[in-house]
């Protein structure tokens, strides 16, 4: 699947990475670390285990620093839920006192737990599964999940038990999103390891058996929401249980703009894989046609429209460290059911051992940028990967087996590494911006939620790093374009509006947005939707596809929020 | 020094290879046509490298590394036959996985050196050298590629001239500039430059500096890119 790019285009692109990162007045996308200040300093613990092989299963294990966005009190601004994962450490529910400003409302929300003596917390996402007006808590875990529902006043119930959410799995990644457009909110996970309790090994045999191809993984969960309070599981009846990959990350989107999401499956140690929604509540696995096999490492599925040709395209991280450059993917979709993987040519192959990449448009352009988050573990002088090299070249070696890993100690793997944001230019290339936006730091960075955390109309973000504290980026980007930030609000489709497609028309032409349920590994964004209009001063019109198939036309005046709930528009 | 000259000619003195006498059924299958005739001759550089690249255009790189394996440990002294299995490896990494990538490779150099313990050849110590090359910086493997490529040189300084001696040329240049010995890797490619004037790949490194050498000798040992092991170059007079 090659894909003829057009020399104009070529061109275009040329002369605007000539031009320099310059934004829509003149200035440069610029952040600042704030999260001491603010309130929003959140170390992470890694899960130490017990036992002889206690130190690869840690190894194994390394994640778990996640991030959810969401306004749980309905107050305007978006709050924050930061996991932790070792054994008796809390997650943390941070407030938004607005003007960056986080209280830690942990214990009063009751909210903190779930890391026990048999589970790990790996992530979290908030969504309004029984569209009460009031966003709901998944925390996902090497274990069963937990459930807190939202009692509208600061507090949390744990209703896990009344879920039907009770089979233990290996969970690494969680989203909301409505598969079958029937107004609920449903879930589906990503699994890494078998459902096996890695605190109680009988058999050592739980690794992947082949580091390119393997297919002994968790796979996925699909639990559709059955409208009171309880989920079902339908993953095979959905037809996702055919992939039995080491899934790190789902993604969903409606990536064949026919009024369904779809789903696109990171997997570690195998191939992707891309799910088409039958729309019959049912789904078709696409992935030789769509995008074919691969053997690499996919960590990250983010979604967006990153040349504005109206289909949404998926980024997805993998490992392209110098001992193993397997090139990221960004896979641009042809419109015909078919992608092609354009990273190397637009300059986003290269983020060394990525994590959570997150689109957004950082200085309001009308292009979506990108921010990638890297790093696996930063410690001593020495280094992990000549040693594993040796049992990896090993005869016979069972990559399976716990034993054959040696153990890491304090060596670094793929440590201290730069994070990437690459500004898009133009729709045809990137441009990493990362040290001169002040955005490059070396933390083993994992999950990054995108919002506008003080509403100025500029996107910020909160990045999580496995076994060290977070940091909380502030957009400061001096001459940022036009924007506007829609908060949409389901009536007949779900609350939270998930999988809403919105489309805006300015003079320069239309962009498309979509809310997502939690896009992105190890990170929820916000599910208010921004959208940078650049020099544009004027929308002609948002057009709101609800997943309910409901279609709004409404008017958004330009740098405000504006809230629009489903059927009240044109 | 002698033996090894020998042997480097030697390489060219087997073919011809297989003879051609075949039964009826191999007809349906030419793959199984060329690995009845190295079966018969396991020795044959020329018969393996046949095979080898009948292999590559079928993509069936899996039977060639179990041919290959059955043919080395029926006839473990065929050092011919350890240097077709070591490129038969490297002809199925492209095809791989990043991390079977390194396995494959790993398996080649074992190959190689087994090739060389039996029989030291110019073909030989060019091979394993040029393969260490391919491994990332932090397996420290460019010095003992260098090893070999010297050892190339002078094996091939005490032969009679031949085109394919170029290789060499290049390859130790990038040795020593992928060790930051920069000055010796220019050295070396004026000198191959100067016994084999007009040689593109060693024009484009001398006329480029910085990142645009970089960008040529990273192009070259890109794991991702098929390296041509046809040796027919070998037997072109």
């Amino acid at each position: 699947m090659t894909r003829a790019w057009p020399p104009a285009a070529l061109l275009l692109a040329a002369v605007m990475t000539a031009a320099g990162v310059a934004t829509p007045g003149g200035g440069s996308i610029r952040f600042v670390e704030v999260g001491a200040n603010a309130g929003a300093r959140v170390r992470h613990h890694t899960r130490v285990f017990k036992g002889e092989h206690g130190d690869v299963l840690g190894m194994f294990t390394s994640g778990g620093s996640a991030v959810a966005v969401g306004d749980y009190d309905n107050d305007g601004l978006d709050d924050l839920f930061v996991t932790d994962s070792d054994e008796g450490t809390s997650c943390h529910l941070l407030h938004n006192d607005g003007r960056f400003h986080f209280t830690d409302v942990t214990a009063r929300a009751g909210v903190g737990g779930g890391n026990d003596g048999r589970s790990i917390v790996a992530d979290a996402i908030w969504f309004d599964y029984d569209n009460d007006g009031w966003r709901d808590l998944l925390v996902a875990r090497f274990g069963t999940p937990i459930l807190y529902r939202n009692n509208g006043d600061g507090t949390f119930t744990d209703v896990t038990s009344r879920s039907g959410l009770d089979a233990f799995a290996n969970t690494i990644a969680a989203i909301a999103f409505d598969y079958d457009n029937d107004g609920r909110l449903d879930l589906l996970f990503g699994n890494y390891f078998k459902p096996v309790n890695l605190f109680d090994l009988r058999d050592p045999h739980v690794l992947p058996t082949n580091l390119d191809n393997a297919a002994n993984g968790g796979g996925v969960t699909l639990w559709r929401n059955l409208g009171d309070g309880r989920f079902e599981d339908v993953t095979a009846k959905a037809g996702l249980s055919g992939h039995t990959g080491w899934t790190l990350d789902v993604g969903h989107a409606d990536l064949n703009n026919d009024g369904f999401q779809d789903v696109y499956v990171a997997s570690d140690y195998g191939t992707d894989r891309l799910f088409i929604n039958n729309g019959d509540g049912t789904f078709r696995d696409v992935t030789e046609r769509a995008i074919g096999f691969d053997t690499k490492k996919g960590m990250n599925v983010d979604v967006a429209d990153y040349d504005n040709d109206g289909w949404l395209d998926v980024y997805v991280t993998n490992i392209t460290d110098e001992y193993m450059r397997e090139c990221n993917m960004l896979w641009h979709n042809n419109g015909d059911g078919t992608f092609t993987d354009v990273a190397r040519e637009t300059g986003t192959c290269e983020t060394l051992w990525g994590w959570a990449a997150k689109f957004g448009d950082f200085d309001n352009d009308r292009w979506p940028d990108l921010f990638v988050a890297n790093g696996l573990r930063s410690a001593g002088p020495e280094n992990y990967i000549p040693i594993v090299l040796e049992m990896i070249v090993r005869p016979g070696v069972d990559f399976s087996d716990v034993s054959s890993w040696p153990a890491i100690g304090n060596r670094t793997w793929s440590g201290y590494q730069r994070k990437k944001l690459f500004r898009n230019v133009g729709g045809h290339a990137f441009r990493e911006v990362g040290a001169a936006a002040g955005v490059d730091n070396d933390r083993d960075g994992r999950g990054v939620g995108l919002a506008d955390f003080d509403n100025d109309g500029r996107l910020d973000w909160f990045q999580t790093n496995a076994n060290q504290p977070s940091l909380l980026y502030r957009n400061v980007t001096a001459g940022a374009g036009h924007w506007i930030e829609l908060t949409l609000i389901g009536t007949k489709s779900n609350r939270d509006a998930i999988g809403a497609r919105v489309t805006v028309e300015t003079a320069t032409g239309k962009l498309i947005r979509e809310v997502n349920g939690g896009n992105g590994y190890a990170s929820q964004s916000s599910l208010r939707v921004h959208v940078g209009l650049g020099r544009d001063t004027v929308v002609r019109s948002v057009r709101i596809r609800w997943p309910s198939g409901i279609v709004d036309t409404v008017a958004a005046p330009i740098d405000r929020m504006t809230t629009v709930r489903e059927g009240e528009g044109r | 020094m002698t033996r090894l000259v020998l042997a480097s000619l030697g390489v060219i003195a087997l073919w011809p290879a297989a003879s051609a006498q075949t039964p009826a059924i191999l007809d349906h299958d030419p793959l199984a046509r060329l690995e009845a005739a190295l079966t018969a001759d396991p020795d044959n550089l020329r018969a393996g490298n046949d095979y080898r690249i009948a292999i590559v255009r079928a993509a069936q790189y899996d039977r060639a590394l179990a041919f290959f394996a059955a043919l080395v440990a029926g006839h473990p002294g065929a050092a011919n036959a350890h240097m077709n299995y070591a490129f038969a490896y490297v002809d199925k990494i492209p095809a791989a996985g990043a991390i079977t990538r390194v396995i494959l490779a790993n398996n080649a150099l074992n190959e190689f050196s087994r090739a060389l313990e039996l029989r030291p050849t110019w073909l030989g110590y060019y091979a394993r050298g040029n393969s260490y090359l391919f491994w990332p910086r932090i397996f420290n493997r460019t010095r003992l590629g260098i090893a070999d490529l010297e050892e190339a040189m002078r094996v091939q300084r005490a032969d009679q001239k031949h085109a394919y001696h170029v290789r060499t040329f290049i390859a130790l240049g990038d040795g020593y500039w992928k060790v930051s010995e920069v000055v010796k890797a220019k050295a070396m490619w004026r000198e191959g430059l100067k016994e084999f004037p007009g040689n593109a790949p060693l024009r484009a490194r001398l006329a480029a500096t910085g990142k645009q050498l970089a960008a040529i000798i990273g192009e070259t040992y890109d794991p991702e890119r098929r390296v041509d092991t046809n040796l027919d170059e070998l037997w072109t007079k």
